[in-house]
């Protein structure tokens, strides 16, 4: 029964680009109700692992279930229940917003008769309501954002994956939207829980919206531990995140360290 | 398959709001017209001419069809060339250039939803292109007697050669993100088709193909041209509709092949 399935399931997951080890052996699991930080530095991973989560790339080895749907076995059923903002939000420069996300909603399955509804409902939930008539392309960086957002969240799936969400927002609006992943992942009487996984450099923004935190470096996991525990000892997630990400950890480093006399 | 009609009526409103496809139509419609008069011109002073001379032998066996209206057409495919690669070149390119692609392929779409949409998008441009032609004959109904039928069988040849150009199309602009090199891939490939009955010719004459004319045969049959003349000449033949089909077809699966590719780098 895929409505007790965890949200996300990812086993083993591994990427190769040629002689690139972009992912390896990445095993987790995300619940539902979860908000997860992806930590780490640039090329750790983290877009690569999310694109296979999402099927825009599949993984040179292991599996992820999403929702309790096979990447695999049952790619579309899979794909429905992601919503996915990758790393620039991709829109269609001279369509309107509201035109756009209609068409989102639509190839995304949102039945005919609640489309409308969808789409309301994203653009009030991502501030687009004055903006739902002009075209993305005359938006600032910041509504284009925001619209990638609405477009990550119209059909209203039970997975969420963001990829460095709030880069690009002011203040204000970066406030709105650690709220509405908040919401979202942890909605009121009445509605399901949903995942939230979301990559970010913003160490604050991770200590103000996530209860998990996942380090990946060199493509492989280094900490997976509820925030709490992390900064137990008094220490900052800037220090944990440092110390963890200053070895060279990966497989041909390892090899240089047996090898050296 | 029900999202192929969603990709393609984003695609044609898209193609709408660009300056592509007005200039596109607007140049071929002002060409049509320019190629439509210079050929009655033509075929005016020949009229002329023959009558000049006496040869009412020959003036008798003159007639609309044969005389205007497939020198006509014959104009307007080799502006085609040109064209088409005009629409096509950001069929897939410009989804890759927006990162639109990425969308497309995290969605729940079958890759048969989104290829047959762009070129069902395509189709129905061509489509427009070709009423657009049917025009101009349609005059000559209302001042002569051209025969419907060959008329109708010109039309349908220029819609299937378009077709073929956009499936062509749709391939150049799969395997690449640039759509400017998109288009010259694809003006690249078709004028190779369009040369391949004088390589054949070439070949063939040097014997450079071989004794037996096997390559030759192989490449006149491969050329657009022979094909889209049988229709021209109201001759309907299935091996000719089957030609159609089957380059169709190929480039449609070696587009879907050129999208699949990007999930397995
Ligand atoms: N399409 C690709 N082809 C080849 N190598 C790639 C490709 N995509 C990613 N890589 C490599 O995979 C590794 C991981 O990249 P990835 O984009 O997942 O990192 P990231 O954690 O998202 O980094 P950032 O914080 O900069 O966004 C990098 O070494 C990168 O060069
Ligand atoms: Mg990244």
């Amino acid at each position: 029964m895929s409505g007790d399935a965890p949200a996300i399931e990812a086993s083993g997951l591994t990427k190769r680009y040629g002689e690139v080890l972009a992912v390896d052996d990445f095993t987790f699991s995300v619940g539902r109700g979860e908000v997860v930080g992806f930590l780490g530095p640039n090329g750790a991973g983290k877009t690569t692992t999310m694109r296979m989560l999402t099927g825009f790339v599949p993984p040179t080895d292991g599996t992820a279930t999403i929702a309790g749907h096979d990447i695999f076995a049952d790619p579309l059923a899979a794909r429905r229940a992601v919503g996915y903002l990758p790393e620039s939000p991709p829109l269609y420069p001279e369509m309107s917003v509201e035109g756009y996300l209609r068409y989102v909603a639509t190839i995304k399955d949102v039945p005919r008769r609640v489309r409308r509804e969808a789409v309301d409902r994203s653009l009030e939930r991502c501030g687009l309501v004055e903006v739902r008539r002009r075209v993305i392309g005359a938006l600032s960086k910041g509504f284009r954002q925001r619209v990638g957002l609405a477009q990550a969240i119209v059909h209203d799936p039970p997975v969420l994956i963001l990829d460095e969400p709030t880069v690009g927002l002011d203040p204000i609006q970066i406030q709105e939207i650690r709220s509405l992943m908040a919401d979202f992942a942890a909605p009121g009487e009445g509605e399901t829980p949903r995942a939230v996984i979301l990559s970010t450099h913003i160490l604050p923004e991770v200590e103000a919206i996530c209860r998990r935190v996942i380090l990946i470096h060199q493509g492989r996991k280094v900490i997976d531990q509820p925030l709490s525990e992390l900064i137990a000892g008094g220490q900052s997630l800037e220090e944990v995140f440092g110390r963890e990400t200053s070895r060279d950890i990966s497989a041909g480093a390892e090899g240089a360290m047996e090898n050296a006399p | 398959m029900r999202h192929v009609g969603t990709v393609a009526g984003r695609e044609i409103r898209s193609l709408f709001v660009s300056p592509v496809a007005y200039v596109v139509l607007t140049l071929w419609a002002v060409l049509a017209g320019f190629f439509f008069l210079s050929n009655l011109i033509a075929f005016q002073t020949e009229l002329v001419r023959m009558q000049q001379f006496g040869a009412f032998d020959m003036v008798r066996t003159v007639n609309l069809n044969d005389h205007l209206i497939m020198p006509f057409m014959g104009s307007m495919w080799i502006i085609l060339i040109f064209a088409i690669p005009g629409v096509t070149m950001g069929l897939f390119a410009s989804e890759k250039a927006n990162g639109t692609q990425e969308l497309l392929l995290t969605s729940p779409l079958t890759i048969w939803e989104i290829v047959l949409g762009k070129f069902l998008a395509g189709a129905v441009f061509v489509l427009l292109m070709t009423a657009v032609v049917a025009f101009f004959p349609g005059i000559l109904f209302v001042y002569g007697d051209p025969e419907l039928g060959k008329t109708l069988s010109g039309l349908l040849g220029l819609l299937l050669v378009s077709l073929t150009y956009v499936a062509v199309g749709a391939f150049a602009s799969s395997v690449t993100s640039n759509q400017l090199i998109a288009f010259f891939l694809a003006f690249g490939v078709l004028l190779l088709f369009l040369m391949m009955p004088f390589i054949a010719e070439l070949g063939a004459t040097r014997g450079a193909l071989g004794q037996e004319a096997t390559a030759a045969d192989l490449m006149r049959w491969l050329s657009t041209g022979s094909h889209f003349e049988q229709l021209l000449r109201g001759l309907v033949d299935t091996a000719d509709l089957g030609y159609f089909a089957f380059v169709i077809g190929t480039f449609i699966l070696l587009s879907k092949a050129a999208i699949e590719s990007v999930r397995w780098r």
